[in-house]
């Protein structure tokens, strides 16, 4: 379930020309797709009377699914000039393992880290293998701070509020505040070692 | 494969965490993005058993299903506030979503109550998708994979490298490790073998780190998460395609030469027929009834003589059930206990309800329950609600009844509140019918002291669901297992309310219903009102042509709508009165199946209305513990299709719902 935004037209102008197969996974149903671009576009070259055939596919990242269309749509596929996928990264490479023909990515995957499959409410956690939650009361420094600093706040907040933007509370400040009601303000005195990023 | 997003922390770590702390509740994800499996239920396993070995006393193991899904945890823990407490040590087995999630919810109500995890999030390079699949995506907004034949070197490459190898690899191997191959020389290969090499020309800049925020991406992830909590908790946005047969009016249905009525078009006792072969029966002559508390009587919708009483096909129960057939003789010529009354208003009660159940009248919403026993309650009722979500995609029939015929509706609606004896009824309209909304409110305005109010409500499936409906309009939760009248409320949908009215003041008893025919190929889609009993045949012929019928192994064939809706495998059965649609779609190119394995991504946990989890019914049909899945509300679920529509691994959720529920009555019985 990761989100999509359509690429720049200019980065796949080129394959929009006769012979032109377009792949359209909806599988993660709902917003994650930039359905009102996609369907901008094709009606752009519908009007320019541009040949091409258009597959609504989902879970395209499924391989078994995949490989059983590649096999129904054969004769689609080797007539075809082009092959142009929107969905995310996974599904281009799924596709383009089983497609032995330049196959032409539409859309960008947004930079989300910490975010798979499941949609949680905020995104919390950067999956960084040491988890630091036990110290800090619960509150995730590394995504609550700008600068996820693990050893206190920078100093830069005013208000409460991060130097970074006005708008983002301190991950900080929410943290002592946290620990104080729990009586555990204590824990700030453990020293963090720095992270290890060797883990990603 | 296995995604799963967390391990064990090193064991020096938890002790030192844990050092003076005695009690202990342990709150265990079950995880995620792995294969289901039946074993899997205890996953606490390797934890018990360090945490007894360093003398802890463990008060409860609490397992639940994906921590993360913030609302059904809450839900969970809250039932638990009397274990939760201060003086306790709460211990978190999950990943930091979950972590997070847990610690937020237990603040609320013990917010002195010591948590710690005993977990690390397992770092993945890139996201998976929605399948085990190896391919991974590292989201990094500028993808390259066009240029790169399908390799993405992102992630595949240890150095990240956008232009070419860093010359490190010897023999295909990557130098940071011989177990790894190198990116570039498989993309270097792709390339060639498309012949497409000249694509490795391209030049790329160095990557954009910076972009979007997570300001950008929490927000995205708010919307989502509003939009599921929209109304109700759960439910789907299905494509509506409902333009096609939208703004078709309601047409008449010729009278077919034959109509073929099963004695149960209700649920309840199945009538006995009225009538012999040989009679002759004129429009809306009563053919079948039983003297049962639950049912209603059948009515010719022709004039004719009778052919035949004899076993025919079901469309919904899947098996023959008696039948009385009719050849129509084309005179249409009204039997005389159709007799209009324009007085209703001097009717009492008991008369009324007599009138709807003498005409036949059931939920015309596709349930077809009896109207009069629903009317009925042996419990206070104070709210009448009006159902015009029609919230299933494609479906009209409702919408069209509204905008043609508003007066129906109304004057059903003040019948129903007559009977009901309520001051207080709505009419709930979703805000993709602007139009019926708009023309009942203005027909409302020419009355005066109905107390009828209509309402918007955001389009949602399944909105039309009486215990959505009810909640989202009255706040009111109908207990599991009880029905609306059970919170004072009775719900009726608008096909039936204007049944009420034809039946009440022009005394026609229920003999046509508006059906929306529409769906691929469709030659003629349209809203028509057609005489019960009509073979599907004739609609087939007249809507979709002859082609589909020789075509037709490429086409599912549905009553009522997509989400819901029976299929359909022959041509020969009859519009019966919960047939409120008939659809042609394209079969899937890929069919829904129980043997795929369950991959545990949540998805239909996350869309359940019901706040079920259906991932388990699946499982429990496969090794048959029916009874198992009695313990997660199995006989709560309404079966309205959101988790087959969006498992990723296309498993047959509610066919397994419906089969547990099979053998759950067998053997109670």
């Amino acid at each position: 379930m990761l989100i999509t935004e359509i690429k720049p037209k200019e980065e796949f102008d080129i394959v929009l020309k006769d012979n032109l197969i377009i792949i359209i996974c909806k599988g993660c149903k709902e917003i994650y797709l930039p359905v009102v671009d996609i369907n901008n576009l094709i009606n752009e070259l519908k009007e320019k009377k541009i040949k091409f055939d258009t597959i609504n596919v989902d879970y395209l990242c499924n391989h078994e699914y995949t490989k059983l269309r590649t096999i129904n749509l054969k004769e689609k596929i080797d007539n075809a000039d082009n092959i142009l996928v929107f969905s995310c990264g996974v599904g281009v490479q799924v596709v383009s393992s089983y497609i032995n023909k330049h196959v032409v990515a539409g859309c960008n995957t947004l930079y989300i880290h910490g975010f798979q499959g499941l949609t949680p409410f905020i995104i919390n956690c950067e999956q960084c293998g040491q988890c630091f939650l036990n110290y800090t009361g619960g509150l995730c420094p590394i995504t609550a701070c700008s600068k996820s600093l693990l050893n206190g706040p920078c100093g830069g907040a005013k208000n409460g509020k991060c130097e970074i933007d006005p708008e983002k509370e301190c991950g900080w400040e929410k943290i002592i505040d946290r620990l104080q009601k729990k009586n555990q303000i204590e824990l700030l005195q453990i020293y963090q070692n720095p992270r290890k990023y060797s883990l990603k | 494969m296995d995604y799963t997003k967390f391990r064990l922390k090193p064991e020096q770590e938890i002790i030192s965490v844990l050092k003076d702390k005695q009690n202990i509740v342990v709150l265990n994800c079950t995880k995620c993005f792995k294969e289901q499996d039946m074993n899997d239920q205890n996953e606490c396993g390797e934890l018990v058993p360090l945490l007894k070995k360093n003398n802890k006393k463990i008060i409860e193991c609490i397992e639940i299903d994906f921590l993360c899904n913030r609302h059904q945890t809450e839900k969970l823990i809250t039932k638990r506030t009397e274990l939760i407490k201060d003086d306790i040590t709460v211990i978190i087995y999950s990943c930091g979503f979950g972590i997070q999630a847990v610690t937020e919810i237990i603040n609320k109500f013990s917010p002195k109550c010591e948590i710690y995890t005993v977990a690390d999030t397992i770092p993945q390079d890139g996201h998976h998708g929605m399948a085990l699949s190896i391919e991974k995506c590292d989201s990094c907004a500028d993808c390259v994979l066009t240029y790169t034949g399908g390799i993405c070197p992102v992630v595949n490459c240890s150095k990240g490298l956008l232009n070419g190898p860093c010359g490190g690899a010897k023999n295909g191997k990557c130098e940071i490790s011989s177990d790894k191959d190198c990116a570039w020389e498989k993309i270097y290969n792709r390339l060639n073998s498309i012949g497409k090499i000249e694509l490795g020309k391209q030049f790329f800049k160095i990557r954009k780190y910076s972009k979007p925020d997570y300001k950008t991406i929490n927000n995205y992830n708010i919307t989502i998460y509003e939009k599921r909590l929209q109304n109700f908790f759960g439910g789907v946005y299905p494509d509506e395609n409902k333009e096609q047969t939208r703004n078709k009016q309601i047409i008449q249905f010729s009278i077919p030469k034959i109509v073929v009525l099963p004695l149960s078009q209700h649920t309840g006792a199945i009538c006995e027929p009225l009538v012999k072969i040989g009679d002759k029966v004129y429009t809306g002559q009563k053919i079948g009834d039983i003297q049962s508390f639950i049912s209603a009587p059948i009515h010719s919708p022709v004039t004719g003589k009778v052919v035949a009483i004899e076993p025919r096909k079901h469309p919904l129960i899947k098996k023959d059930v008696l039948s009385v057939v009719i050849e129509s003789d084309n005179i249409d010529e009204y039997d005389v206990s159709v007799v209009p009354n324009n007085e209703w208003e001097s009717l009492t009660k008991e008369e009324l309800l007599n009138i709807i159940r003498e005409k036949g009248i059931v939920g015309l919403g596709g349930a077809q329950f009896p109207t009069h026993v629903k009317l009925k309650s042996p419990k206070p009722i104070d709210t009448l609600v009006i159902n015009g979500c029609e919230c299933e995609p494609y479906l009209n029939s409702d919408y069209r009844i509204m905008v043609e015929r508003p007066y129906s509706v109304i004057f059903g609606t003040l019948i129903l509140m007559k009977i009901l004896n309520v001051t207080k009824s709505y009419i709930s309209i979703e805000d993709n019918k602007k139009e019926a909304i708009e023309i009942i409110k203005q027909k409302l305005d020419e009355f005066t002291n109905t107390n009828i109010e209509v309402i918007e409500l955001k389009t949602k499936y399944p909105q039309g669901a009486e215990r959505m409906l009810i909640k989202k309009l009255l706040g009111r939760e109908i207990p599991i297992g009880g029905l609306p009248l059970d919170v004072g409320v009775v719900v009726n949908n608008v096909g039936t309310v204007s049944a009420v009215y034809d039946a009440v003041i022009k005394g026609l008893p229920l003999i046509r219903r508006v059906v929306t025919v529409t769906g691929e190929n469709c030659i003629n889609p349209g809203n028509y009102e057609i005489r019960l009993g009509t073979p599907i045949e004739n609609v087939i012929d007249y809507c979709f042509g002859s082609e589909y019928k020789e075509n037709n192994n490429k086409f599912i064939l549905k009553m009522g709508g997509p989400m819901m809706g029976v299929e359909i495998s022959g041509f020969d059965m009859p519009i019966i009165k919960g047939t409120t649609g008939l659809i042609l779609l394209s079969k899937p190119d890929i069919e829904i199946n129980l043997q795929r394995k369950c991959i545990k991504c949540g998805r239909c946990v996350d869309v359940c209305p019901m706040e079920l989890f259906p991932l388990y019914f699946g499982l429990f049909t496969e090794n048959k513990q029916y009874s198992e899945a009695e313990k997660y509300n199995v006989l709560s679920c309404i079966e309205c299709g959101c988790c087959d529509y969006v498992c990723p691994s296309k498993r047959a959720l509610v066919q397994s719902v419906k089969e547990i529920k099979k053998n759950l009555s067998v053997s109670k019985k």
